[in-house]
């Protein structure tokens, strides 16, 4: 009884003092700013809906909001990519997983360092974090020297260390640890006997968690759809990750379309028509859905983690 | 006041002493420093094969000298250099302008929504497209642009060539850049805007101020310094693009080139077919001393203007 009361008087109580300031202008503003959330959603609902869509339907009556009829059969023809498509997905939580953690710790560490004051070479740590800001070698010389003298074509470390240092994430990084935890914190762990690393992995690193998981999520977003990195570099199936397998499902497409005389083992087992509108959004859909399931959780610190970011450091 | 001598200076800390003494602090920073040092900075020295006559054989230092050739060549190809380095040029222009000014005005039109849990729905799924990879995005382009099924032109009963009309093409990318940016770079203004002191409006309330006033005497200024960040960070990246735009949106597709090549695709493209490395090069080489150039006079030209706004 108790319980239902508070929060009803709460939400009367805001209501009254909204609802005196709300005229005709608040209403105009808020159908201005739903029309663009609309332009803003509205095509990853037809991503979704055109994967339940029956093919023929939108052979012949193009992509719609409001398909008449709906089916199952893209969504079953993504399992044609079977062992791939699992393979692929593994590929991708490998690298995102791998790649998130390794990059948070060794940022960490990098943002720990430099942030002490007495520390002599941290000035000079700053410029070294600085410099590939403003000026980098470029994609090609990337690519010879990753490939040749590196000699690391086809590997999957090529998918994590180009992405894992960024310098934003350090800098958002530093300022944190620079104004969100207190130096007093750090000077008594050191007093009580606590070593430098010590006073890093069990005072410093557990008060990071907002900044990190802000800065975390933004990496593994951006390893989860690191497509260019995969297209340069990585040519075996079994280190394709879903982004390259995305963009091999439209060069193959495009292949069939423009080719005639494809074998017919190959028609055949397409199922005689060419897929090309409700599997493909099918697979759009299993590549973008894990995304879009974790992101919620996520949005309090990735908003915050930019606003911290943000301040000039 | 109190603290003053908080850390004694002590006698003798040398450059070496002070290291040894935060040696921790070394070991610490060592892995993100290799990274950096092998996957930033030993490129870097990649662009020397801009003066080279690269071959693989011979790698990037044993490649026998060209002088300037590379450059020559590239001045030479009008139809190629100039119009990637044009099309580089205009849509940095088109996104900054036009992004600048919808961030800034979606951020205010949230804020000053009164339906607060309705603004924050919005802002949830405005934000979403920024997480979808081009590799994706361009299969939903398709579904709205293709000639065939296309919902544009289904829904108008035209049938517009999307594909192979390249003047189409700067207004496609310009919306598909609101779309998946807009709700994203408005979060960091809102987070600025957040942090206005409430007083101001109240003062300018009972001045008698409305509120298209106080949008423009409070709430802009306040978002300036951030803007000139903003403005700033993107100046550095004039001559590099969002490359999953332009290869990917596009589909890669020559007959679009004329509008939609950007120097990152085509560096792209060249490095797939691996042709034209020193033509390429010599292009990396111009991007990259550019881009230093811009940044450093962008900087520059803050630091007179608004010292304070300065990066560095």
């Amino acid at each position: 009884m108790y319980d239902t009361i508070k929060p009803s008087r709460r939400k009367r109580r805001i209501k009254t003092i909204a609802e005196k300031q709300r005229g005709f202008g608040q209403f105009l503003l808020l159908l201005c700013v739903l029309l663009f959330t609309v332009f803003c959603f509205a095509p990853v609902v037809l991503v979704f809906v055109s994967a339940f869509t029956d093919e023929t339907y939108i052979t012949q009556n193009g992509f719609s909001f409001l398909p008449k009829v709906w089916s199952l059969s893209g969504m079953n023809s993504v399992l044609r990519y079977g062992t791939q498509l699992i393979q692929s997905y593994l590929v991708t939580i490998f690298v995102t997983v791998a790649g998130t953690f390794l990059g948070l710790l060794v940022m960490s560490m990098f943002a720990y360092s430099i942030s002490r004051r007495d520390f002599r070479l941290a000035p000079f740590l700053s410029i070294f974090l600085l410099i590939p800001m403003l000026f980098n070698g470029g994609q090609l010389s990337g690519y010879i020297v990753f490939t040749s003298w590196y000699g690391l074509k086809d590997s999957l470390l090529l998918l994590i260390l180009p992405l894992c240092v960024t310098t934003m994430n350090v800098i958002i990084l530093r300022t944190y640890i620079a104004n969100s935890i207190p130096g007093e914190l750090m000077e008594a762990a050191k007093i009580d006997g606590a070593g430098d690393y010590r006073t890093f992995f069990q005072i410093t690193l557990p008060l990071m968690k907002p900044s990190l998981a802000a800065v975390g999520f933004m990496m593994a977003t951006s390893y989860w759809n690191d497509w260019q990195n995969a297209l340069l570099y990585i040519t075996s199936d079994s280190k394709k990750p879903l982004q390259l397998l995305l963009i091999n499902i439209q060069k193959s497409i495009e292949f069939l379309l423009n080719n005639s005389n494809v074998p017919a083992s190959a028609r055949a087992a397409m199922g005689g028509t060419i897929p090309q509108y409700s599997s493909t959004m099918a697979t759009v859909v299993i590549v973008i859905a894990p995304i879009m399931v974790v992101y919620p959780f996520f949005q309090k610190y990735f908003i915050k983690g930019l606003t911290v970011g943000s301040v000039k450091g | 006041m109190v603290n003053t001598a908080v850390k004694p200076k002590r006698r003798g800390d040398g450059f070496w002493a002070n290291t040894w003494r935060n040696r921790a602090h070394v070991v610490l920073a060592l892995p993100a420093f290799l990274v950096l040092l092998f996957i930033m900075y030993v490129p870097m020295t990649g662009l020397v094969m801009s003066f080279k006559n690269f071959n693989y054989a011979d790698g990037i230092f044993g490649s026998p000298w060209a002088g300037f050739a590379n450059f020559k060549f590239l001045l030479a190809s009008k139809d190629t250099f100039f119009q990637f380095t044009r099309n580089t040029i205009l849509y940095y222009l088109l996104f900054t302008v036009v992004g600048t000014f919808l961030n800034v005005t979606v951020a205010i039109a949230i804020d000053e929504l009164l339906f607060k849990r309705c603004a924050k729905t919005m802002q949830t799924l405005m934000i979403i497209p920024v997480f979808i990879s081009y590799a994706a995005v361009q299969f939903i382009v398709f579904a709205f642009i293709d000639s065939s099924a296309g919902l544009i032109n289904k829904t108008l009963g035209t049938n517009t060539r999307f594909y192979s009309s390249p003047n189409l093409w700067p207004w496609i990318l310009l919306i598909v850049k609101i779309w998946k940016d807009t709700g994203y770079g408005s979060v960091l203004y809102m987070s600025v805007l957040s942090g206005i002191d409430t007083s101001l409006y109240e003062a300018a309330n009972i001045d008698g101020a409305n509120k298209w006033q106080q949008i423009w005497h409070i709430t802009l200024p306040s978002l300036i310094p951030m803007v000139t960040v903003m403005l700033l960070l993107s100046v550095g990246n004039l001559m590099h693009s969002d490359t999953g735009l332009f290869y990917q949106v596009t589909r890669n597709n020559g007959m679009l080139y004329p509008t939609t090549q950007v120097i990152d695709s085509y560096v792209l493209n060249a490095i797939l077919s691996s042709s034209n490395f020193g033509f390429t090069a010599a292009t990396s080489f111009f991007q990259s001393v550019v881009g230093l150039a811009l940044m450093l006079f962008a900087n520059y030209v803050v630091r007179r203007i608004e010292p304070e706004n300065a990066l560095f």
